[in-house]
């Protein structure tokens, strides 16, 4: 029997209600400020964010048609589908009656209005699902009141209220009288048998939108008077502004003006292409602090794994000795390089500071945490800043950081002007906050067929593994375990990156198990199996992870995916990996074509409690898979002198179509909480690919990219 | 500055541009058609996908001056009245977008597509979807709505 | 395997099949062991551009064009075996126009286009690439007038010589010799009787 680890209370304590709508209505919300234990972190150290609360809105018209403000930023992950639909389905509102909209950022009333950590659905379930069924409980007693007989004699179901002599009533007739009935101190959340719209598949609510080219996001923002801008930036970290000439800048028509700020250089033009035009016309010298190349990181991280200066994160028992008693020890060292995000909608933000107000609008994942930063550039109080959010082109961590945005308030600051800063491609990829290049050292102890130690060392660029990673498998499964961190400080700039830190310690770990394995002689599944069985669930309050989730998870993903039965010239490889509270176990397919290998079939199990909407939840898994498929395979940014070698799509090479595995997604049926699905499909592909070569090839695949280790010219293993 | 006459979606538009500018500007800036994207600049990404005389191309590269003349199509004109294009139907039908900042761009070069090859075959399919870069990777799906839309065009 | 044991025999047993094949068919063209000098050089002039990668590049021997010093793949090949030219979706140029866009990085000359799979050059040797270009099966029935006016007139072929910028902004690599000694070159070469030396 699998219970739930972790619970969220709730409260009351924070609701708020508005009976004084324009037009008539119910304006309900609740605070989510008891909705998170202390134990919620955010998913990278993010300073001046607040974490801890979390609400949402909902506004019944007199028509009974619903309006749900969606808080949080949606990046392509669904959240603004499925978080509605969990106030929708204790609401008990029809969906097709149910319009979605964008809430802006609201410090007083919503927070926690960020993107990140695949933590929103986590998060929302509880305080959602109350804030429908409190409003559905204050309808009914405005309809009870009316009929003048108890609440409890009368049901509510798909917006309508009905009392036990048959009558009816709309939740639009009674809105009004609702809104003026205290907040009842709770109400009783549905049985999840009884659910009409959690669990069915709801369509994107943007999907129109989308396919018809209206417009969404940020770069598609307009407003009177609006100016573009192009900034140039320093070409390489490392690099500071020692002087520049504009004059052929200012020839380019369209080119109102140029702005020198901090170490950049602002083109300001009547339209897009006049201000990338005249940013290519700017000449500038730069002075050169330290430029750091690739080579360079890669002497810090070999140093910092032979040397001795280390952060212990989780020891358990005594790894030496177990060395020392060994039959005999493996150890291997996994490098994964920097990686950028290319969103493919490049940062861009609209600001307009004027003397009164400061007006924000774009794509931003942490708006709460970007308005406090504009806020504290400027001078001004937060409280004067209006920020508006748009539908964006994906983030994938790139969006927690407000860069973009601080520069467009600084800009229009300067220049007097409401203005959209644009980054070109070259920009983007050029300015980014990349996945760090990490090296890994992992080396286990074997014994009587047993795995007696394992000891990982993370070697990282500028910060190492937050959180409870090093308490994520196989923490708790062997009984003398040590993680240690160790980082180099550089100055490219580095951050979260879909599911940072796992997104490259998961391949290091499920290769090396597959290492463990064949020197064992055992089936890779097997040991994953053998070594869960020493888990105790509950045991340890620091290890998140369920062995019984974990098992069943690994179970469903090597029946469906014919683990140990492939077809003839079919290689398999076998991942799985707890992260961001979901766990995940994939089956890989490849086949070798002239040598080299081709991605058929990913199987994929995912155990994310209950599936709110699955076709949503699908599209999560299919996505994650494929990004950990063709970042691992192809997924390469080096620098030379602080200068990315690569700037755009025809150096840097992200996976198309026709290299694309099909996914097939079975999800772990139960009734528990749900949890995120936007980052955890993505860690256990790369190890699960690798893990396929290997088979495929008899070659470790030790460092990422993969294409690397093949010769593209005769498409052979590189020996 | 130059004025042009462009043909797009079927309406004749004065504008006024410099010579070089890429089509793709002019829609978005000129005449706010924003469903066109701008991804990469270079014509490797194919989120500016739009058609010139029903043939799939880049905005991106594409110099106003060489336009006159030409039927321009861009994802708000794919439709016909109200009745959305058999891709734009079977994208809904698949739920195909994450972030979908792409689909218009992958939807104006299935179409293009499906008007040369109407049955395509699944390889077909991946190989003539695969200038259109998803970050999101909604690939199986979209190679689905191409299948569906084909069935039902 | 090791691969320089790979990279050895590789060219050798290549160069003996050409070799046979040369010999096999009358009518072509039969590599000779001693030629003048001033042919040899023109000879190793004019293949030091038709063999760079500039010109390989979009004479794959797998569908899919090529880009860059190193030959690394560029999305959009041709499609299929449907096809002879470039992918039907997306023409090649439909992104190269007639000439380069340096703002965007993007290199142009007039009717740019993947070669026919006939032609196909990648991993072929110096003198296997020379016997192919002559060979009128491989070449479109071109003769040899055809084959000079193509090499040192048509605008694709010398848009190797002007390649322009990359998107970064640095200079896309050009051939090792200048245009105008690869248009000599190819001249005295096929004045000569456009004998392809042997490796």
């Amino acid at each position: 029997m699998i219970e739930e680890r972790k619970k969220f209370t709730f409260s009351r304590r924070g609701f708020i209600r508005t009976s004084a709508l324009a037009g008539g209505g119910i304006l309900l919300g609740v605070n989510f400020l008891n909705a998170c234990k202390e134990s919620a972190q955010p998913p990278v150290n993010i300073a001046n964010l607040n974490f801890k609360e979390f609400n949402a809105f909902i506004k019944i018209a007199e028509n009974g048609y619903v309006t749900i403000f969606s808080p949080n930023p949606e990046i392509g992950q669904g959240v603004k589908t499925s978080m509605p639909m969990l106030i929708a389905e204790e609401l008990d509102v029809p969906w097709e009656h149910v319009t979605v909209e964008q809430a802006g950022l609201d410090t007083e009333n919503f927070t926690r209005q960020v993107a990140g950590g695949s933590q929103s659905i986590r998060h929302g379930w509880e305080p959602l699902r109350q804030t429908g069924a409190i409003a559905k409980q204050m309808l009914i007693q405005a309809a009870a009141a009316r009929w003048e007989v108890e609440p409890y004699t009368c049901t509510a179901s798909n917006g309508v209220i009905t009392n036990q002599a048959g009558k009816q009533l709309g939740y639009g007739d009674v809105v009004n009288d609702a809104a003026l009935l205290p907040v009842p101190e709770n109400a009783v959340l549905k049985d999840p048998k009884d659910f009409k719209i959690i669990g069915k598949d709801a369509i994107n609510v943007d999907v129109h939108k989308i396919v018809t080219g209206q417009p969404l996001y940020g770069l598609d923002y307009t407003a009177p008077g609006m100016k573009y801008a192009s900034v140039l930036r320093p070409p390489a970290f490392g690099q500071t502004l020692k002087s520049f000439d504009a004059s052929e800048a200012k020839k380019v028509g369209g080119v109102i003006d140029v702005l020198k700020f901090g170490d950049k250089v602002a083109v300001i033009a009547n339209n897009t292409w006049a201000a990338m035009k005249g940013k290519h016309k700017l000449t500038a010298q730069w002075n050169d602090t330290t430029l750091e190349s690739t080579e360079d990181h890669d002497a810090k991280l070999n140093a910092i794994l032979n040397g001795s200066k280390f952060e212990v994160r989780r020891e358990d028992g005594n790894v030496n000795s177990a060395f020392s008693e060994a039959d005999s020890v493996i150890e291997r060292t996994y490098e994964s390089p920097f990686l950028p995000h290319n969103c493919m909608e490049p940062m861009n933000f609209y600001a307009n500071v004027t003397a009164e107000r400061i007006h924000l609008v774009g794509p931003i994942q942490t708006p709460a945490g970007t308005a406090k930063r504009i806020a504290h550039v400027l001078e001004r109080d937060e409280k004067e800043i209006d920020l508006e959010m748009t539908r964006m082109g994906g983030g994938f961590g790139r969006r927690l950081y407000g860069d973009f945005a601080e520069e467009a308030a600084l800009i229009s600051n300067g220049a007097k002007l409401p203005i959209k800063v644009v980054f070109s491609r070259e920009d983007d990829m050029a300015a980014g906050t990349y996945r760090p290049a990490i090296k890994y050292r992992i080396k286990a102890a074997l014994k009587d067929g047993k795995v007696t130690a394992y000891h990982l060392k993370e070697a990282a660029i500028n910060s190492n593994m937050y959180g409870l990673i090093p308490h994520f498998f196989p923490a708790g499964a062997i009984k003398n375990y040590k993680v240690e961190t160790g980082n180099y400080q550089s100055n490219i700039t580095t951050g979260a990156w879909r599911a940072p830190y796992t997104n490259f310690l998961a391949f290091a770990e499920q290769s090396f198990f597959d290492e463990i394995a064949k020197e064992l002689a055992i089936d890779p599944v097997k040991l994953r199996m053998d070594l869960l069985d020493n888990v105790n669930d509950g045991e340890d309050e620091r290890i998140e992870y369920s062995a019984a989730r974990m098992k069943e998870t690994i179970k469903l993903a090597a029946e469906k995916g014919n683990w140990g039965k492939a077809a003839e010239n079919v290689y398999q490889g076998f991942a799985a990996y707890y992260s961001h509270n979901t766990h995940v176990a994939e089956v890989v397919d490849i086949t070798l074509q002239n040598g080299f290998p081709k991605v058929e079939k990913v199987t994929v199990a995912v155990d994310c409690g209950i599936v709110v909407n699955p076709t949503g939840a699908i599209n999560q898994v299919e996505g994650g898979v494929i990004d950990g498929i063709g970042h691992a395979m192809y997924g390469n940014f080096a620098f030379d002198n602080g200068k990315p070698k690569a700037t755009n799509f025809d150096a840097y090479r992200l996976i198309r179509m026709n290299e694309t595995p099909k996914v097939e997604t079975y999800f772990v049926e139960n009734n528990l909480s749900p949890t995120g699905l936007g980052e955890p499909g993505l860690p256990p592909a790369g190890g699960a690919l690798a893990n396929a070569i290997t088979a495929a090839t008899g070659k470790r695949m030790l460092t990422q990219p993969f294409i690397e280790h093949f010769n593209t010219d005769t498409r052979e293993v590189r020996g | 500055m130059v004025s042009y006459t462009l043909k797009v979606n079927g309406k004749e538009r004065q504008i006024s541009a410099d010579e070089d500018t890429p089509l793709l500007w002019i829609l978005r800036d000129e005449l706010n058609l924003v469903g066109t994207k701008f991804g990469c600049g270079i014509g490797q990404c194919g989120a500016c996908t739009v058609h010139i005389n029903g043939q799939a191309n880049r905005s991106c590269l594409l110099k106003a001056a060489a336009l006159e003349g030409m039927e321009i199509t861009t994802i708000e004109g794919l439709a016909t009245d109200d009745t959305l294009h058999p891709v734009q139907e079977a994208w809904k039908e698949h739920d195909v977008p994450q972030c979908g900042y792409c689909q218009a761009g992958q939807i104006m070069t299935a179409a293009s597509f499906l008007a040369e090859n109407p049955a395509p075959s699944g390889d077909e399919i991946r190989q003539a979807m695969h200038g259109n870069i998803c970050r999101c990777a909604a690939y199986n799906r979209i190679e689905k709505a191409v299948a569906t839309a084909a069935k039902n065009g | 395997m090791d691969r320089s044991y790979l990279v050895f025999f590789i060219p050798v047993l290549l160069v003996a099949t050409a070799w046979m094949s040369f010999n096999g068919n009358a009518g072509e063209y039969v590599p000779v062991t001693e030629m003048n000098t001033q042919d040899t050089d023109a000879y190793h002039t004019m293949m030091s551009v038709i063999s760079h990668p500039r010109c390989v590049n979009c004479h794959p021997n797998d569908n899919i064009p090529k880009r860059g010093m190193e030959g690394t793949p560029h999305p959009f090949g041709r499609d299929g075996e449907t096809s002879d030219l470039s992918f039907d979706v997306l023409l090649c140029a439909s992104c190269h126009k007639e000439e380069n866009d340096d703002f965007a990085g993007q290199p142009g000359a007039p009717h740019w286009d993947l070669a026919p799979r006939s032609m196909a050059w990648e991993g072929l040797s110096k003198a296997e690439i020379a016997a192919s270009m002559l060979n009128p099966k491989n070449n479109g029935n071109r003769s040899h007038e055809d084959i000079l006016k193509h090499l040192t007139e048509d605008e694709l072929v010398l848009w190797a010589f002007e390649p322009g910028l990359h998107p970064d902004g640095t200079p896309r690599e050009k051939p090792p010799v200048s245009e105008d000694d690869f248009i000599a070159a190819v001249k005295i070469w096929f004045a000569n009787g456009a004998v392809i030396p042997q490796e």
